[in-house]
């Protein structure tokens, strides 16, 4: 009876969500102030852009590719960004419906290079993660070159609003990523095009005979991954108030760390944006409680990987129970 | 059936703690009202009672470099010494967590934060967010963008302390005689320090137009390899260089390699010696002033200005007016002074922490 139970919970779906609320009630014990109201407002914004990027990133796994260039376009879109419409002689300050204009140029240099990233894997056939990687390199190489190293400042309240204002004390990120993140739960599992990614994911040659436009479907996943950092840019560039070269740069790890953590595979074929949420909400609140007790940073990372390994271990395990069961 | 009842169960319990974690915090408020370090009542109690056990949130950009280890350090000592706690948290370069780690502070309710920005600008929303929460925030070593928000920066006066370096390294000059040609290594120029150092070296060469003569300016970024690649050219330009102030100590292993490469790295009062002259007072300096090769370095003065940026904490907490900067005077430190103020340089004790 214990090891069925046992074995149901480590074979739930919502395990991770589980983690979280046992991690929380201890944590709490442990320092009060983790469980304050204003922390929880803390825990909950610092995840909404980690939230949007691992999103993107959990539909490029699931087809069994990664996509390492994301950090580097929420860079470069915030410095070309905050460059058009900074008042500090932007070309698009001042200007009317400069905002939206901005936004669309962000979202062009977005789709342009997740559309390169996907055109160079399938067409070209180059591995995922020398493509992703080069990329990344010569993107964050630009955003540094393009800026000379220097911050952005001086940027329009309509610019910076979408990552900093709340209404209600619900931040305004929270609808944009909430929203987003509906839609791509909704088009993995309910559209045509969700299937094909799975399929690509599962097997890629089985999924082109079947007639899958695998190309197809893989280009705009590295597209969906692109916007999706896009979406990080803005959130990240309103919080800061600041457009800069480097922004993002130490997040991969969270990116993909919290991918795996909620049980997406790196092996392709699995994974859900549900599953991400509750990955990216540990990653949060591990990050943010070991700070509340005054934990180094380094400790902060060792314990992070320590925890993002062992999250692997469990899904090694659960993958052996599942294929018990099934 | 026992089997379906599981999640309800493990919500139960996981409500149940929370309700005890909860009752936890509450306790923990009330019965530390005496000595308490938490205590939500900013508003500072007056002078019958008992001494409050005050809070300080610390959080600094990196720590790569000795220069910040040491400052990070005299700020926990300083802090501890008060008998004050210490919260601490490091961003390693990035600017977002650093927003973060100071949102923290302020969901902790500490008394004060000490922080030391990544960059100018992004620091701009921390300061808003810690005047919001009326925390005094004071940045250490780097000053802010300009805005409305509201802090106190400690900085050292790094054009005034570049100017007297170089103005004694002219002395130097002057003494030896003969004519100078002269090499100053840049910062980064999105530092405003590295700006109002390289002022201060061309307000005080600038006055002996017939001494020195300033053949060349090397940008180095605050990057080692940028200043070697950089001086070997201009070595090799102008072989007769034989003057040269670098805006960091930092940069000196990478000057000393050109220079001996050109054969030109020699003691002071030996044939050939160029004279030297460096900003900051760090270990690698203290080591070539010991060695007679170095003729001086401008001092940061870590242990003043983590002394003051605690200070201007507690001040604004006692509702004293305090500038919105306060500036390190620092000094110059050379030959002829080196043992009376080597305990006032970082760099030797740091170096002296290293050999015990």
């Amino acid at each position: 009876m214990l090891r069925k139970t046992i074995r149901r919970i480590f074979a739930s779906e919502y395990l991770v969500l589980y983690l979280c609320l046992v991690y929380f009630a201890v944590m709490a014990f442990i320092e009060p102030i983790f469980a304050t109201g204003e922390n929880m407002a803390n825990i909950f914004a610092n995840m909404l852009p980690l939230l949007i990027i691992a999103a993107g990133q959990t539909v490029v796994l699931i087809t069994g590719g990664i996509d390492l260039s994301v950090t580097s376009i929420v860079a470069v879109c915030s410095i070309v960004g905050a460059s058009l419409i900074t008042a500090d002689g932007g070309v698009l300050s001042g200007v009317p419906l400069g905002v939206p204009l901005t936004f669309a140029a962000m979202f062009l240099i977005g789709i342009i290079l997740g559309w390169f990233n996907g055109v160079a894997i399938t067409k070209f056939g180059m591995p995922p993660f020398i493509v992703t990687l080069t990329m990344m390199m010569g993107v964050s190489g630009f955003a540094i070159w393009y800026s000379r190293s220097l911050p952005i400042y001086n940027l329009p309240d309509a610019f910076v609003m979408f990552g900093r204002d709340s209404v209600f004390f619900i931040p305004y990120a929270a609808f944009i990523v909430f929203i987003i993140l509906w839609i791509l739960h909704l088009v993995l599992s309910r559209t045509l095009f969700g299937r094909w990614v799975y399929a690509v994911g599962m097997n890629a040659k089985a999924a082109r005979i079947s007639g899958v436009p695998v190309h197809r479907t893989i280009i705009r996943v590295y597209i969906i991954s692109a916007v999706c950092g896009v979406i990080g840019a803005i959130l990240l560039t309103g919080r800061l108030e600041t457009g800069s070269p480097v922004m993002a740069r130490n997040m991969f790890l969270d990116v993909v760390g919290a991918a795996v953590l909620g049980g997406t595979s790196l092996f392709g074929g699995k994974g859900k944006i549900v599953w991400t949420v509750f990955g990216v909400l540990f990653i949060t609140l591990i990050d943010n409680s070991l700070n509340l007790i005054g934990m180094s940073y380094f400790t902060i990372m060792i314990v992070k990987g320590a925890i993002i390994l062992l999250a692997a271990f469990i899904d090694a395990i659960r993958n052996r129970l599942l294929a018990v069961r099934a | 059936m026992r089997r379906k009842g599981l999640v309800p169960l493990i919500l139960l319990i996981v409500f149940a703690l929370l309700a005890a974690g909860c009752g936890q915090s509450g306790g923990t408020g009330t019965s530390s009202s005496g000595g308490g370090a938490n205590a939500a009542d900013s508003s500072g109690n007056t002078a019958d009672a008992p001494k409050k056990k005050l809070r300080i949130g610390v959080a600094f950009e990196t720590m790569q470099t000795a220069y910040w280890v040491t400052g990070f350090n005299a700020i926990k000592e300083d802090i501890e010494s008060r008998g004050y706690e210490m919260l601490e948290a490091i961003a390693d370069g990035d600017s977002n967590r650093q927003l973060e780690q100071v949102q923290n502070f302020i969901a902790q309710k500490v008394d004060g934060i000490i922080v030391v920005p990544k960059d100018d600008k992004t620091v701009i929303p921390m300061i808003k967010a810690a005047n919001k929460a009326n925390i005094p925030i004071v940045l250490y070593n780097r000053p802010p963008a300009e805005s409305d928000a509201k802090s106190v920066t400690v900085v050292a006066d790094n054009k005034q302390i570049a100017k007297d370096t170089v103005q004694f390294m002219v002395e130097q000059a002057q003494k030896q005689g003969g004519k100078y040609k002269a090499m100053i290594l840049i910062g980064d120029l999105g530092d405003q320090n590295a700006i109002n150092r390289r002022d201060g070296f061309f307000e005080a060469v600038d006055q002996y137009p017939d001494l020195i003569e300033v053949v060349a300016k090397v940008p180095t970024e605050w990057n080692q390899e940028k200043a070697l690649a950089g001086v070997t050219n201009a070595l090799q330009a102008n072989p007769d260089i034989n003057f040269i102030f670098s805006s960091s100590d930092f940069l000196f292993p990478s000057l000393i390699s050109a220079l001996k490469a050109a054969n030109k790295y020699h003691k002071i009062g030996e044939p050939g010696h160029v004279i030297l002259g460096g900003f900051d007072g760090d270990d690698t300096a203290y080591q070539m002033l010991k060695d007679g090769y170095l003729d001086a370095t401008g001092v940061q003065d870590v242990y003043f200005e983590s002394k003051m940026a605690v200070q201007a904490i507690i001040d604004q907490l006692e509702g004293k007016e305090v500038p919105e900067f306060i500036y390190d005077p620092g000094f110059v430190i050379h030959q002829g002074n080196l043992a009376e103020r080597e305990q006032d340089m970082w760099g030797a004790q740091v170096a002296k922490a290293k050999q015990s």
